[in-house]
């Protein structure tokens, strides 16, 4: 690759010393655009951090570390925290990623383990697509066709069954069997992530060499002995990192979680009330917002950035690797 | 399982070998593994099955004539916000190509090796993952604000950074496609690199650079979260002025499918299937024009 | 216990076909489709127990596909099937009643590049010993030296059992494949072009080891290289285009071979 880049480099170097002409500018020109189209996506990085910290840092002045860990969100007292919000988010990922992982993993192996030939191609771009769904659509599915049926199938038998229980009692307890909540907003995200860690993960495991998974079956391995003992370790650093992108996007996801989580304030044990994400928050409040509620929405912008951006940067750091060996 | 039995009394040393846990855990991995996968067609199907009744409901003869109606009342239509759609998304794919292309051909043409082409793929990366509502904010900061107003020229910008990554992404691949013998040849007959690019590297990557502009085009479509706090929404008929808010079928949707209104949720309804219909079309185009380019 | 003693010394006289044991496989009428293409036809043939087998033959000319009918590895590919009957120990293999992991287990196999699984060295033996017996600790260890042993890999491993088998040389690799193999005490092991991915050292320790292998169990190796075949096999198969032309005794095949075609393909007439 760099003999290459060498050989143009010496094309250029001759004609700039050989010829003098229009071609030469333009082609300064052109370099010099796409050096500087690159480096706009430095600038639109940077620029992101900057507003928000700039926009939130007012918030941050006035309630210092205590915004991290204060659950009051009231406008007319004019008191913020973020507790509420940051739970909101990370319970909602964390239970997408319980929820979702096993579904992508099993999709993987479907894809290149069992499923029949024909059938790979159309079950694949099945799956794709659901990536193409806008977030908005996963809403509204989530808000009037899987909630109302949640409600009645899960939540309310569920409620009268552990009613009362220690534990249990409180972590699947709903108040008000609505559909909507922590849970709810976990399912939908896990529906969403499903597709991108299912495509990365079937990715990863196609590019096994089959000679590795044949020696697995020629010792007399169960399809369910080469997934787990050769396949799923071989793959698992880009496995990883896939799960870790689908964990960003599930942090960030911002719509869909708006529609189900049932944007309340309110630091609950159980899964199945309503709560808010710091996505779903700045979505409600912010264009009725001012003053310092308006910075305090910022403020939860700069936490959802560390946050999504620390996992983001893991993420690409294990799948990028793998890529490289 | 007779069979097995039969193996294993000529093979006398190891009796009853094949343990009924291993064959129970292989059954549950299919079962499993293939219920997974059903789930996924049973959603994709039942968020079809839901846009079409309901959005064919809410389909009125009015529906691509009219404006969207005020609160409670009867009639109207989304046009408004289709062609602001149209608008917004057409600012943002106009102004995310060339920047798209040109930072993904320094990314694959006179980046490789120098490690801040290194770092801006990696940032790249990252942005295309990024939760568009902090592009939102960002975009809100640095025009909404400073000009007062929700504008959609602020909506475009919010859309063609989010397309941006997508494109650069795509590009950058793409060009590495490209035999490096193509190049040389290109560079042998005294061509600038710049010449050599356009007229060469380009060309021989058309198709994959254009499905990565349709799929840019698809993930802005629907963008909901980052229209919010730029381009907002209007009720009126679009006018020419951009400076304001402008009507868009993403934020209409998410304020009549809350509406207690049923004329607004049925208008919510048909610009959701229509939407979808379009995004998922764009989708399999995108795949339909990256397969010949592979093949090749 | 010390497993090296237990490995004989090679005794070259028994390197004489003629006192060939009985047959282990018997291979009748056996045709093989890849899709519509024919891959294999109208195979008969028959293989000695605790004898070297060589199968030789120009590429693409079904010496792989036939070895990869013994332990029915082919069947991971749907649109891949065999018709007709291959006899072990008198039973038919290609029967759909039969269970394949089991059969997996008896007939082991060595692929053409090493296939170290994602684990330690310790582990990549054990595995398969795992599967299909329940050992206390102890004796797992005896029976993972004893195999590191009969592949001559113990001295080079014995202190770094825990580390990843992905962290060795290439022909330590293989070795330990062929440990993971024998680890399973299978009847048959079939080789597949095993040392076409390895330096010239590495592919004699090999042979060497396929030799030694030989007072235990059956091999059927295949390979392209027809040196190889004239060192280590008791019998050879030569294959032209999915036919067996000629089987016999290595010695009367590279002696004197009766089929034209055989004797073109020895001599390097084509190939």
């Amino acid at each position: 690759m760099t003999a290459l880049t060498d050989t143009i480099a010496l094309g250029r170097t001759r004609e700039a010393t050989a010829r003098k002409g229009p071609s030469r500018n333009l082609d300064t020109l052109f370099r010099a655009s796409a050096y500087g189209a690159a480096l706009l996506v430095l600038l639109v990085l940077a620029g992101i951090l900057g507003s928000i910290l700039y926009g939130g840092w007012p918030a941050f002045r006035e309630f210092g570390f205590g915004f991290l860990t204060s659950s009051a969100w009231n406008v007319g007292t004019e008191q913020y925290g973020a507790l509420v919000a940051v739970m909101g988010t990370v319970a909602s990922a964390f239970l997408a990623l319980l929820i979702g992982v096993p579904v992508s993993l099993g999709i993987a192996v479907f894809l290149t383990q069992l499923c029949p030939g024909w059938a790979r191609k159309p079950v694949a771009m099945t799956i794709e697509l659901l990536a193409a769904v806008p977030s908005i659509i996963y809403g509204m599915w989530g808000l009037f066709v899987f909630a109302p049926l949640f409600a009645r199938f899960v939540q309310i038998p569920v409620s009268n069954l552990v009613e009362g229980m220690p534990i249990v009692g409180t972590l699947f307890y709903a108040r008000v069997p609505s559909g909507v909540g922590v849970l709810t907003a976990g399912i939908i995200l896990a529906i969403m992530i499903v597709p991108f860690i299912a495509s990365i993960a079937r990715d990863m495991l196609d590019q096994i060499p089959t000679v590795l998974r044949e020696s697995a079956y020629g010792i007399g391995c169960t399809t369910w002995e080469v997934v787990r003992h050769v396949l799923v370790p071989q793959a698992a650093v880009s496995i990883i990192g896939a799960i870790m992108l689908g964990l960003g996007r599930a942090l960030g996801e911002t719509m869909a979680v708006t529609f189900v989580v049932g944007n309340a304030n309110r630091l609950s044990a159980s899964i199945f009330d309503p709560s808010s994400t710091i996505a779903s928050r700045i979505a409600n409040e912010f264009n009725e917002a001012d003053g310092l509620q308006l910075n305090a929405l910022m403020a939860l912008g700069c936490i959802l950035f560390v946050i999504t951006f620390v996992v983001l940067i893991i993420a690409r750091l294990l799948t990028r690797r793998v890529q490289a060996a | 399982m007779d069979a097995s039995n039969t193996i294993a009394a000529t093979a006398q040393r190891r009796p009853g070998r094949l343990r009924r846990g291993r064959r129970v855990a292989d059954r549950i991995l299919r079962v499993g593994c293939t219920g997974a996968t059903l789930v996924g067609a049973l959603v994709l199907g039942s968020i079809l099955l839901m846009l079409i009744i309901q959005g064919v409901r809410g389909f009125t003869p009015t529906m691509f004539t009219s404006p969207t109606p005020g609160p409670g009342s009867e009639g109207g239509g989304i046009a408004n916000a289709i062609l602001g759609s149209l608008v917004l998304t057409g600012i943002g794919i106009v102004v995310a190509t060339p920047v798209g292309v040109m930072a993904g051909t320094f990314l694959a043409e006179y980046g490789r090796g120098s490690k801040l082409a290194a770092l801006i793929r990696f940032l790249n990366d990252i942005l295309l993952s990024a939760p568009s509502i902090l592009i939102g904010l960002f975009v809100y900061t640095l025009m909404v604000r400073p000009m007062g107003t929700y504008s959609g020229w602020a909506g475009g910008v919010a859309l063609a950074i989010i397309a941006v990554p997508v494109i650069v992404r795509t590009t950058e691949d793409m060009l590495r496609l490209v035999p490096g013998t193509l190049r040389e040849a290109g560079a042998a007959l005294g061509a600038p690199p710049s010449k050599v690019i356009m007229s060469v590297t380009w060309r021989a990557a058309s198709a994959g650079i254009v499905t990565g502009i349709i799929l840019a085009l698809a993930r802005i479509a629907g963008e909901t979260a980052p229209l919010l706090f730029t381009a907002l929404n209007n009720n009126s008929w679009f006018s020419a002025d951009l400076m304001g808010g402008v009507a868009n079928l993403p934020v209409m949707i998410y304020q009549f499918a809350l509406s207690p209104y049923p004329n607004w949720q049925g208008l919510a309804w048909a610009g959701a299937l229509l939407i979808t219909a379009t995004i998922l079309a764009l989708s399999i185009i995108a795949r339909l024009v990256i397969k010949p380019q592979i093949s090749r | 216990m010390n497993a090296a003693s237990a490995i004989p010394t090679v005794d070259l006289s028994r390197n004489r076909a003629d006192e060939a044991g009985p047959v282990r496989i018997a291979v009748k009428g056996l045709n093989f489709y890849y899709g519509s293409f024919h891959g294999l036809k109208d195979v008969d043939i028959d293989f000695h127990d605790r004898q070297v087998t060589a199968l030789i033959g120009p590429s693409g000319c079904g010496k792989s596909t036939l070895l990869r009918c013994f332990n029915r590895i082919y069947s991971l590919y749907p649109e891949q099937r065999a018709e007709g009957e291959i006899l072990l120990d008198g039973r038919n293999i290609l029967d759909p009643s039969i269970d394949l992991n089991e059969l997996r287990s008896r007939i082991g196999m060595v692929f053409q590049k090493p296939t170290p699984f994602p684990m330690s060295i310790y582990d990549n033996v054990a595995f398969g010993l795992r599967l299909y017996e329940k050992l206390p600790k102890a004796e797992l260890d005896v029976r993972v030296e004893e195999s590191l042993r009969k592949a001559a890999l113990w001295d080079e491993v014995k202190d770094k059992l825990r580390q990843a088998g992905t962290g060795l040389s290439g022909g330590q690799q293989q070795r330990l494949c062929i440990a993971r193999t024998v680890a399973q005490r299978p009847e048959v092991i079939l080789f597949d072009e095993p040392t076409s991915a390895l330096d010239p050292i590495s592919t004699g320790r090999i042979e060497e080891l396929i030799e030694q292998l030989r007072d235990e169990f059956t091999i059927v190796i295949v390979t392209h290289n027809m040196q190889q075949a004239a060192r280590i096999s008791q019998f050879t198969a030569f294959m032209y285009l999915g036919q067996l032309i000629e089987f016999g005794p290595t010695n009367r095949m590279f002696m004197n071979p009766t089929e034209r075609r055989t004797q073109d393909y020895i001599t390097g007439r084509f190939g």
